[in-house]
């Protein structure tokens, strides 16, 4: 009838079977697991070495990633990995009729104020992901597939302090 | 036979068209699930909605398991699958600043990825600041090198560290995901959200 | 009305268990102990990889590095008689003895193999690489040849050009801190205290590529 009504939600067993798979098929094909912060990383990498070349090339930590990858850092497997991700999810946003600009955010709180703490969030995280050598997907959830040791640090790490702090940030989400 | 690139049955090129159509998988899943909003994710630090803890472990497990099938039936060399290395300290002072970052945001790299893919402002914010995340990391690193470097502890699996075999941590973690599961369902009763 | 035995939560969490009582009662797939093949083995053999130079083993005992680990593949009389700083015996005849087995297979340590020559040295590390074992390597030209070099190195003629003299003056140090019969004489030079990088785990390389960096 309501040809706009957004579509449910996957069931999340379901859904969580079918991630299981897409991560069991990227260590079929490629010996690895999955991940998202590598690819904000060459980014960050290419765009320092473009902007301030000689700047790049004393810091170790630009150099060293560069020169693992040939000095190609784009041209890497989570950069066309990252590439799909968002094509997946645009696809799927589109099949559920969920495609919207929006800032989404508790009616308790300013959208301004999410703006804030979306990018704090995001500025810990980037930080956080290269200090723990991966994300929430490249370290905990590929890592566990693995039985990783790292992995499970690293997953117990990040929810374990997620929910230390909900109760300080309770006013942000409920 | 597995992994196919490391046994040269397909070339590098392929691993990278294979990734971005793994891509496409992963996007795809994380949003059907509901990964693409950061109020979806936050919930389960509330117990209002348990779905990243649910979709989580069943990922994990579901690979863990299909990665020990596949090497059962001697489909995959699990000796030269990888095995992410393990820096104690940073492992966990790492872990504690992604979870910060987590509450936060509400998001996380991956997640925000699929929630800016179907417009979410929010999500864009979020990984502008990733961006600068990785930045400071970058300009920082001689700060951050003796925490990034100490306690190398190489690539031990859960089971060497545990000292059982691999099927039994395998089951072991299973338990430990079905029993969070359960909890994850009581929580969403005994905390429930009008739609959100 | 059997709503609840039908719900996500029960399916998945049976079938979960059922997989893991399945994976936790077979035992580990051994039906493919040897992890390379022979062409890959070739592959390193040919390119030498798994040599490491005498003067870099001496700049890693010398400089204490944490990460080397010596292995004597002679027999264990010979062993007592002399050995290398810090190394540990393991007669070739024992080599697959299990005891051994956390020393061979781990990710951690270099492992360098030596014998008189490096013929043995050779063989044992073809044996364990073909098990895929990773992180081994072969002293070139074993003891023999360090004792040449490090130990008795031979000043090198007036017209040889600088970097012999160079190496010279390195084994000439190295020799002294080992406790060799060479008698240091020149300052130290440059390439004393340059840093000589450390083998790179070449074994590795294709598997260790991954995670979210």
């Amino acid at each position: 009838m309501e040809t706009v009504k957004k579509t449910k939600y996957m069931n999340p067993y379901l859904a969580g079977v079918l991630l299981g798979l897409v991560v069991l098929s990227a260590n079929f094909v490629s010996g690895r697991g999955l991940g998202a912060s590598g690819a904000v990383k060459s980014a960050v990498i290419t765009s320092v070495e473009t902007i301030a070349p000689i700047h790049a090339e004393k810091s170790k930590f630009y150099s060293s990633y560069s020169k693992a990858h040939d000095g190609k850092p784009m041209h890497s497997w989570l950069v066309y990995q990252m590439l799909g991700v968002i094509v997946g999810g645009f696809a799927s946003g589109a099949i559920s009729n969920r495609l919207t600009w929006k800032v989404e955010h508790n009616p308790g709180i300013t959208s301004r104020k999410r703006m804030i703490f979306a990018l704090a969030g995001g500025v810990l995280f980037g930080l956080g992901s290269q200090l723990g050598r991966g994300c929430t997907s490249g370290s905990a959830l590929s890592g566990m597939a693995v039985l990783s040791l790292g992995g499970f640090i690293t997953m117990a790490a990040i929810f374990g302090t997620a929910f230390m702090l909900a109760y300080f940030f309770r006013k942000l989400w409920i | 036979m597995g992994p196919l690139v490391v046994n040269e049955i397909i070339s590098e090129n392929t691993n990278l068209l294979l990734a971005f159509f793994i891509g496409i998988g992963f996007g795809f899943v994380l949003e059907q699930a509901g990964f693409s909003s950061s109020r979806k994710l936050a919930g389960v630090f509330y117990g209002y909605d348990t779905v990243v803890l649910k979709v989580f472990f069943t990922g994990a497990i579901t690979a863990m398991i299909g990665l020990l099938f596949f090497s059962l039936f001697g489909w995959i060399d699990l000796s030269i699958v990888y095995v992410n290395e393990t820096y104690l300290w940073s492992a966990i002072v790492g872990g504690v600043i992604m979870g910060a970052g987590f509450i936060m945001g509400g998001y996380c790299p991956g997640t925000s990825f699929c929630g800016a893919a179907i417009g979410k402002i929010d999500a864009y914010i979020f990984i502008l600041g990733l961006f600068i995340g990785v930045f400071i990391f970058g300009e920082g690193f001689n700060l951050f090198e003796p925490l990034f470097m100490a306690e190398f502890m190489g690539y031990p699996r859960l089971s060497e560290f545990f000292g059982l075999t691999e099927g039994i941590t395998a089951l072991l973690v299973i338990v430990a995901a079905v029993i969070m599961f359960w909890i994850g369902e009581w929580a969403e009763k005994k905390f429930p959200r009008e739609e959100y | 009305m059997n709503k609840i035995f039908y719900s996500p939560r029960i399916i998945a969490s049976i079938v979960f268990v059922m997989f893991g009582l399945i994976i936790a009662a077979v035992p580990k797939n051994t039906t493919t102990p040897f992890k390379l093949t022979a062409e890959q083995i070739l592959n390193e053999i040919k390119s030498g990889t798994q040599y490491v130079d005498a003067e870099m083993i001496a700049q890693m005992i010398v400089e204490k590095d944490p990460s080397l680990q010596l292995i004597d593949l002679r027999p264990e009389s010979e062993f007592q008689k002399y050995s290398l700083e810090g190394a540990i015996n393991i007669p070739i005849d024992n080599l697959l003895s299990p005891a051994y087995y956390d020393i061979l297979n781990q990710g951690v340590m270099t492992n360098v193999f030596y014998s008189n020559g490096s013929t043995r040295a050779n063989e044992a590390w073809m044996l364990v690489r073909q098990l895929g074992y990773q992180n081994n390597y072969v002293l070139s030209g074993g003891l023999n040849y360090w004792f040449e070099t490090i130990m008795n190195p031979q000043a090198p003629s007036a017209t040889s050009p600088d970097d012999e003299f160079a190496k010279y003056d390195f084994r000439k140090a190295a020799s002294q801190a080992l406790g060799g019969g060479a008698v240091i004489s020149a300052e130290p030079t440059s390439s004393t205290s340059k840093a000589i990088p450390k083998p790179k785990p070449q074994g590795k390389k294709q598997a260790v590529k991954g995670g979210c960096s």
